[in-house]
């Protein structure tokens, strides 16, 4: 493998500026919050709001990298719904959570690797190929669970939602795992630096010999890995799935993502955005309720908010160009 | 549709010569909502029953997308073609769908609404229970518990559904009343358990006294239960459908109670009116279930899994 040939390297201060910017974002709105609500400061809020964010984050990781593809991955919800219905059945009937755990990291990794090779080896746009996958794997998981809900984990498996280690949420701790290894594998290693090439560039990317196929085929399987994740910290959070679990879940995490700076062009975009954007997106939740917005107007306070961050985001970064 | 058409010919005419025969074989189609609510998968299950109990036929059509009007047009479409006895029908919007009931009504096929009650068209009967009552029912059982006194939240389900609408119209008015009793804040979760777990923990830090939370559904009820666990709350939570994982929390003592809206029984006795309408029986034009509200004194016949329960008799359906 012809290490990258040299990708001019995503120019980092404008980078790290714009994401300067959505953090001040989320900052302004965090401040909003603090002066209008005295809940809203407080530790337990804070750490729910985190822990909020956390599924959402899981869930708009791999999809990040899927994007900087230039690519879009529709299926994360459902397979988010597939994978925490089988895991949840395997755990009732064996009694064996790692089982369970190994049910819900294969199906994703499975569900995503077709992704990838839907995509790279018979080229068909990834919208189409995950949301024909969407369907596929809704149909498996009515089928499957035929109007159903399976509930009741043994307590160990629930720790992984619902558990504490010294006083912080540990979907809060993963998600902070999550994040650093994901940001040094996208970019610090050659490969992940492949993966920003081939969104950029993937003409020039493949004439200097990075191995597109496989990359695409990677990166959408570590989309379906990541949803097959997240399916388990949701079904030890809430110790129960039911069959329509996943379709909620698709647009925030794409949303996360794009709001996070993550161009859908390609070649452009970062974890930390991505944790920006979830983080954005579950604090507009937290102040609706805790400034007790009326349910008519929540809808539309949620798209204003949205459009107000990235285009504020958007201006700042034109002023300075 | 030949043999159709002979087999109904041959029933109106044993149906004329011998109206008390018992004529078998009818097929009725069976519309519902979609594949992902319990409720509807229990009113299937009631529906098959009936068809079976009475020897008849029912064949179930369910849109792939939930809820989709689209689906459940082009479904009436293929089911006028194909010709069913008659045709019993959750339209999965009250007031879209009243287009596909004319289109029944035009082919002369007999059809009765259940659960959801259509906005037009010509119906044999409806069948339904009353989301306003069963609220409201269910609201006063929760403040009951509470002594009639203290702060409540509300969690509403999708804004815009007339299920929600009603419900929290019956939740807002069994609040109204306790003079004790204060309504503290009401927010939409959605009928999503993830959201309504969300919004519950959100709500907490600003209303940390709560003593009594009523949701629009069993699954938001159980997310907002995890939450108020969490916290270490001991607030009282009731919500509707009556599923069987609410009764396993009722029986567990972790939630108090659930509205029962028996989808189960609306398929059963949607179906043995389309059945007996066919057979030349007295059937009656609405039918609206009781509201029961599911507590732990009177859980029993709600602890069985919906496969193995039976239909009532027809002497058990309340005729008004």
């Amino acid at each position: 493998m012809t290490a990258a040939a040299a990708p001019s390297r995503p120019a980092l201060p404008p980078e790290l500026i714009r994401l300067l910017m959505r953090v001040a974002a989320v900052l302004v709105i965090g401040l909003a919050l603090s002066v209008l609500s005295g809940a809203f400061l407080s530790v337990v809020n804070l750490v729910n709001v985190l822990r909020q964010a956390a599924l959402l984050f899981f869930m708009s990781s791999g999809l990040t990298l899927v994007v900087i593809t230039a690519g879009l991955d529709l299926s994360v919800g459902a397979t988010i719904g597939l994978a925490a219905c089988l895991a949840g059945t395997v755990i009732k009937s064996t009694g064996d959570p790692w089982l369970g755990v190994a049910a819900a990291l294969s199906v994703g990794a499975a569900v995503g690797l077709l992704n990838g090779m839907m995509v790279s080896l018979l080229r068909i746009p990834s919208f189409i190929a995950t949301y024909g996958m969407l369907w596929v794997l809704q149909g498996l998981t009515y089928t499957f669970m035929a109007g159903s809900t399976v509930y009741g984990f043994p307590r160990g498996f629930r720790q992984l939602g619902n558990g504490y280690l010294i006083g912080i949420p540990i979907p809060v701790l993963l998600m902070a795992a999550l994040l650093l290894v994901g940001t040094l594998f996208a970019q610090r290693s050659v490969w992940g630096q492949q993966i920003t090439m081939i969104g950029a560039n993937p003409m020039a990317a493949r004439l200097s010999g990075v191995p597109v196929k496989r990359r695409l085929i990677l990166v959408y399987t570590l989309s379906g890995l990541t949803a097959g994740f997240a399916a388990l910290v949701f079904l030890a959070r809430l110790d129960s799935a039911e069959a329509d679990i996943g379709g909620a879940l698709t647009l925030p995490a794409i949303a996360a993502v794009l709001i996070g700076g993550t161009s859908l062009f390609g070649g452009v975009g970062t974890l930390t955005g991505t944790f920006v954007g979830a983080l954005l997106l579950t604090l507009v939740l937290n102040g609706m309720n805790l400034l007790h917005v009326e349910g008519n107007w929540q809808p539309l306070v949620t798209g204003l908010i949205i459009i107000a961050a990235v285009w504020l985001d958007l201006r700042g970064h034109r002023i300075r160009s | 549709m030949k043999r159709t058409a002979l087999i109904a010919m041959a029933l109106a005419m044993t149906a004329a010569t011998a109206p008390r025969a018992l004529a078998d074989g009818e097929t009725i189609a069976v519309l519902t909502k979609n594949q992902t609510n319990p409720f509807f998968q229990a009113e299937r299950v009631g529906a098959a029953k009936a068809a079976a109990d009475m020897h008849a036929k029912a064949l179930q059509y369910v849109p792939t997308q939930p809820d989709s009007i689209p689906e459940q047009m082009s479904q009436i479409d293929d089911v006028v073609t194909k010709k069913p006895d008659a045709i019993v029908m959750v339209p999965v919007d009250y007031k879209a769908m009243i287009a596909g009931v004319q289109k029944i009504n035009a082919a002369n096929i007999p059809v009765v609404n259940v659960t959801d009650r259509s906005a037009g068209g010509d119906f044999v009967a409806f069948v339904g229970a009353d989301d306003y009552s069963i609220a409201k029912a269910t609201g006063e059982v929760l403040l009951k518990a509470m002594g009639g006194k203290g702060d409540v939240i509300i969690i509403e389900g999708v804004r815009g559904a007339a299920t929600a609408q009603d419900r929290l119209r019956g939740f807002k008015d069994a609040i109204a009343e306790f003079p004790g009793a204060k309504l503290v804040d009401s927010q939409p979760g959605n009928y999503q358990r993830l959201q309504a777990m969300q919004v519950m923990e959100n709500l907490l830090q600003s209303n940390p006294n709560v003593a009594g939370v009523m949701a629009a559904n069993d699954a938001m009820a159980i997310g907002a239960m995890d939450a108020l666990a969490d916290a270490n709350s001991k607030a009282l939570i009731v919500g509707i459908n009556g599923t069987k994982e609410a009764v396993d929390a009722i029986k567990a003592g972790k939630m108090l109670a659930s509205g029962d809206y028996n989808g189960f029984v609306q398929g059963c006795i949607g179906t043995m009116i389309a059945i007996r309408y066919l057979r030349h029986e007295p059937v009656p034009k609405k039918v609206t279930q009781p509201s029961v509200v599911v507590e732990k004194s009177n859980l029993g016949p709600y602890d069985v899994p919906v496969d193995q329960r039976s239909c009532p008799t027809w002497d058990q359906v309340p005729q008004n």
